[in-house]
């Protein structure tokens, strides 16, 4: 039962730090349901818009990790072929991403007689959200899986539930203080 | 170099973009079923307080499997043994936040959103229930996805996290509603 017991030590604290984190998300969705009943959009894709920046964080990890254990990335913070392979991949999928998200959005909130408001400045806010986060995201979380590593820790084990649980509390967040910007 | 960089760039892009698709597509039916389904009740206050820390476990106890296991087909120590470690950690885990999430929300419920509507065992055991329905779904689906995946040739990591995360998130809310009735939750 080594595994087990080893999954269990790497996985129970940040398991529950990102359950809270999920908790306070729900905490302020409610506190500001009042901006997304203005914005109807906003509302409908919260959800896929907060799963885009988890899965392609969570890409991110999977595959630095397992770079990480077969030697094709160096445990060194550092610039690397493979490193900006991973950059502008993801970067490439996430913006192709959002494009179809924007668009099935728009056509269910034509279909389902959503109020629609100004089009160019959600995209605009969706956009500059999408690329802030995953700049942050990508940043921290590279330094952070060499830094895990180097310690002899799974960095799959501690960084995938914090970023989900980040990605769910940031993509609001962000989304909400873009909208108080600029609406 | 620029040649093999452009080439690894296409192969995620081609790996995990169509994956994306699926996810993207069903978390709009999860919100849409969420909206339908959850939003009527009476204790729909705390119950929304319990659903985004629901959705988060696909990232708390799935995407760590998931990663786990592929990690394990990658670097060739996938077996029946490490496999059945992996999944009762996660199915330990499960429990363990289940009890937490529900009894977190019960606290929030008395401080901050004052319905008094659910007594504490139920709002924990909807938590629980929750999410070991949603595990028993998740886990067979996106160990077989890891294999066909290895199987194919597709890197694991690339695909199945994003298609995992469209299951889990449509199955989360779909486990949750039936615990609710389950329940008989107002």
């Amino acid at each position: 039962m080594k595994y087990f017991w080893k999954i269990i030590k790497e996985s129970l604290i940040i398991v529950l730090i990102s359950s809270l984190m999920g908790l306070f998300s729900g905490i302020l969705l409610s506190a500001n349901q009042e901006l997304f009943y203005a914005i109807p959009i906003i509302l409908l894709i919260l959800p896929s818009l907060n799963s885009l920046i988890g899965d392609i964080s969570t890409v991110l990890v999977s595959r630095i990790t397992s770079a990480l254990y077969i030697g094709t990335i160096p445990p060194k913070v550092q610039k690397s072929e493979r490193l900006k392979e991973n950059f502008f991949g993801l970067l490439t999928t996430i913006l192709l991403s959002l494009i179809v998200l924007i668009v099935l959005g728009y056509i269910l909130a034509i279909t389902t007689r959503i109020k629609i408001f100004n089009p160019f400045l959600i995209i605009l806010i969706l956009l500059l959200t999408i690329l802030l986060l995953f700049v942050i995201m990508f940043i921290s979380l590279f330094i952070s899986s060499i830094l895990l590593f180097k310690r002899g820790k799974d960095p799959n084990n501690f960084l995938i539930p914090f970023l989900t649980s980040l990605a769910d509390f940031l993509t609001p967040f962000f989304l909400i203080v873009f909208i108080i910007i600029f609406i | 170099m620029e040649q093999q960089e452009s080439k690894g760039k296409s192969k995620i892009i081609k790996e995990t973009f169509p994956s994306e698709i699926i996810s993207i597509i069903g978390d709009i039916f999860a919100g849409i079923i969420l909206l339908l389904l959850v939003l009527p009740f009476k204790s729909f206050p705390i119950l929304i307080m319990i659903v985004p820390a629901l959705l988060s476990l696909r990232g708390n106890l799935s995407g760590p499997f998931i990663a786990r296991t592929s990690r394990d087909f990658i670097v060739g120590e996938f077996n029946k043994k490490s496999w059945f470690q992996n999944t009762l950690a996660t199915f330990f885990l499960a429990i363990v936040t289940g009890l937490f999430i529900g009894l977190c929300s019960f606290i929030l419920d008395i401080f901050l959103i004052r319905t008094f509507i659910l007594p504490i065992e139920v709002v924990i055991l909807i938590s629980i229930i929750s999410i070991v329905l949603t595990l028993l779904i998740s886990i067979p689906s996106s160990t077989l996805l890891n294999y066909i995946s290895f199987k194919y040739g597709l890197d694991p990591n690339n695909t199945v996290n994003p298609l995992m995360t469209a299951i889990d998130d449509f199955f989360t809310v779909i486990c949750f509603y039936s615990t609710l009735i389950i329940f008989g939750v107002p």
